[in-house]
């Protein structure tokens, strides 16, 4: 059994309308940020979730959380139906899935010491006895992610971006839970701070058991490290695959264009280029039809009105298109 | 006409803080040739933006170029009055910001905004009255043709937060370009965008430098864009020069140290189930660096000999590196 199990899951956001708005029958403006994913996420996997800004990738991770409330669907961790929590329940259940930030800066209180903010899940979830056991279960983490015993009193601002990565990290992992999101930790990094940051995530994940979500935007860490990857497009999942099906044989054109358009030192002048025309539609007023066609260099009537159904087409490997029968590829010297 | 538009040498810019005095650009030299595009990487903090806001006089006290010569075209541009360097920027030399929202004025259309450079600059306008209206009108709409943005005529009235990211940054361009400078330094121009849309940045940047046969300077924290996009890199840590050469040899057979540690952390789908190898540690602080070679901390093949100062070298045909392993006879 899947140790997460996603289904149908949607976060809708409606906008707001002002009384008048409401009286004249303004209709209600609704941002579909994540529309109705299944997925599933294997004990001791690294699930890949890739997409660009505004795809609604953040939105879903923390929609599995259910740090943000989701508007429909289930979430099934570990044969508990999380989506059905009550606030002791969830409470419980954070222990075991946590959460790892993109943003180092922004998701450490300024306010506490490195040992208080990591010391704060074992508070919450009565792990500690006494403060010196707290004290001692916080200072073994900390030096397993790389901070020296001396910084436990220190206060984030007097770390680097690098640094308060391990910070995050640490508060993520003192619990001992078994389901991590990671949304995005290495993306407000230096190149080599990153590889620092992804090859600890990459051994603890061993010591420890642990199952990943990763998140990101750039396809060269998620074709490094995760096992499966699935790609978001404005709130759907429109390929999902074991990582070297998808890196080898991609079979949605967004996946095609998304892996042609990223710069690679290895690749350079050898690649097909496909240049995607045009930005990412407003989530608010979606295309019809499928949502690639504005975009899509094969888009054909049918995109235009009708959205394309979820087909397999390969082991574990399932894409969204109408046009997968016809085996058709943007990237040269590819076989489709 | 010789063949160097830009050559820098010895470049210092210091920066005077209250915790010390900070060398964010220590002895650096920089040529870029007419029609080139050269790429600049580094991480942040290694100097790559100073460098370049000091070619264009726009660094800011309480930092100052403190040594060096800055020779544009023939000129010296440290000679020249803050008049005389007015003319330089936007006219001669143009750059361009990583981040395109802070950088154009909200307050602003996107109309005015390259207006004001071409009132500015272009000599070639009209002096007065309904004809320098219309040409500037007529000039503006041509350079956001140039940069792909569609209904020109329309989008002119709009202003920067009514246009998407990348579509700002194409704004920006086109501002820069508005006066057809002989050189656009283009610092991180798609570092705050998604990939698509940084491909379709870049492939415009390299587009008009083909057209209009100008320089470029790429700065950015990325070597694949520099891979794809350069003819020359070079690679910079903690306010030095590293390494330069040719773009395909110095990714090919890196030879400092630091160089070869970038390359192989880049995490990357050939090199799945390897371990990457990070460089460990961190950047220097830059106040009170000691002499030795600033990437010693870091280096894993560091010797006693590192402790000493270390000069650039020769390390073959147009290429150079900071690091003693490098010998000399090579060239």
């Amino acid at each position: 059994m899947s140790l997460l199990t996603v289904e149908n899951l949607s976060k809708h956001y409606e906008g707001r309308r002002s009384l008048v708005e409401r009286l004249t029958g303004v209709p209600q403006t609704v941002v579909r940020a994540v529309n109705g994913i299944d997925l599933t996420v294997e004990k001791g996997e690294i699930l890949g979730l890739i997409g660009e800004s505004g795809c609604g990738k953040s939105t879903l991770g923390r929609a599995i959380l259910r740090l943000h409330e989701p508007t429909t669907g289930k979430v099934t961790f570990d044969g508990t139906d999380v989506t059905a929590l009550d606030a002791a329940g969830l409470k419980a259940m954070r222990r075991r899935m946590q959460i790892i930030f993109q943003d180092p800066y922004a998701s450490l209180n300024p306010r506490r010491t490195v040992a208080q903010i990591v010391g704060l899940p074992l508070k919450l979830h009565g792990l500690a006895q006494t403060d010196d056991e707290a004290r001692a279960i916080v200072a073994r983490i900390c030096e397993r992610v790389g901070l020296k015993a001396n910084q436990l009193d220190r206060y984030p601002h007097q770390f680097s971006g690098g640094q308060r990565q391990r910070i995050g990290i640490a508060r993520a992992l003192v619990s001992n839970p078994e389901f991590i999101v990671c949304d995005e930790p290495v993306s407000a990094l230096d190149v080599s701070i990153q590889a620092q940051i992804i090859a600890l995530l990459l051994e603890l994940k061993r010591e420890m058991g642990l199952t990943y979500l990763f998140i990101s935007h750039d396809i060269s860490v998620i074709g490094y490290l995760a096992d499966r990857v699935a790609v978001m497009y404005l709130g759907e999942i429109v390929e999902m695959g074991p990582v070297e099906a998808i890196l080898a044989n991609p079979r949605h054109p967004y996946t095609q264009s998304l892996m042609s358009a990223v710069p690679e030192v290895d690749h350079a002048g050898r690649r097909a280029r496909v240049r995607l025309a045009g930005d990412l539609p407003s989530p608010l007023n979606p295309p019809a039809g499928c949502k690639f066609h504005t975009r899509c260099p094969l888009a054909v009537e049918a995109c235009r009105s009708r959205a394309p159904v979820t087909e397999t087409v390969g082991p574990g490997h399932s894409a969204a298109c109408h046009r997968l029968a016809e085996n058709l590829s943007l990237l040269e010297g590819t076989p489709a | 006409m010789t063949q160097t538009l830009l050559d820098v040498r010895g470049l210092r810019t210091v920066f005077e803080t209250r915790a010390g005095r900070v060398c964010a650009v220590d002895g650096v030299d920089v040529t870029v040739q007419r029609g080139e595009c050269l790429g600049v990487v580094g991480e942040s903090g290694s100097g790559k933006s100073v460098t370049f806001s000091s070619v264009m006089g726009l660094v800011k006290s309480p930092g100052r170029v403190d040594e060096g010569t800055i020779s544009f075209d023939g000129r010296d541009l440290r000679a020249l009055s803050p008049a005389e360097m007015r003319a330089v920027r936007g006219r001669d030399i143009a750059m361009t910001m990583q981040d395109a929202l802070t950088a154009l004025n909200p307050a602003l259309t996107v109309g005015e905004q390259i207006a004001e450079v071409l009132e500015a600059h272009d000599e070639t306008l009209p002096p007065r009255g309904a004809a320098r209206r219309a040409a500037i009108r007529a000039k503006s709409v041509e350079m956001l043709g140039l940069v792909g943005i569609p209904s020109a005529e329309n989008r002119l009235r709009q202003y920067p937060h009514e246009f998407s990211g990348g579509m700002r940054q194409r704004i920006m361009i086109a501002i820069a370009l508005a006066c057809r400078p002989k050189l656009l330094i283009a610092d991180e121009p798609t570092t705050a965008l998604d990939v698509t849309i940084q491909a379709q940045v870049l492939e415009l940047i390299s587009d008009i430098r083909a057209r209009l046969g100008m320089s470029v300077v790429l700065i950015t924290h990325d070597l694949g864009v520099v891979a794809e996009h350069c003819d020359r890199v070079m690679v910079m840590y903690a306010g030095q020069v590293v390494e330069e050469g040719p773009t395909a040899q110095v990714i090919g057979d890196p030879q400092h140290p630091y160089t070869q540690g970038l390359l192989a952390s880049i995490p990357r789908p050939g090199l799945r189930g390897q371990p990457i190898r990070p460089i460990e540690g961190q950047v220097p602080d830059l106040i009170g660096l000691a002499p030795q070679c600033r990437f010693y901390s870091r280096c894993t093949r560091r010797t006693d000999a590192c402790l000493a100062p270390v000069e650039m070298r020769a390390a073959g045909p147009n290429r150079r590196a900071r690091c003693i392993l490098i010998e000399e006879d090579r060239a």
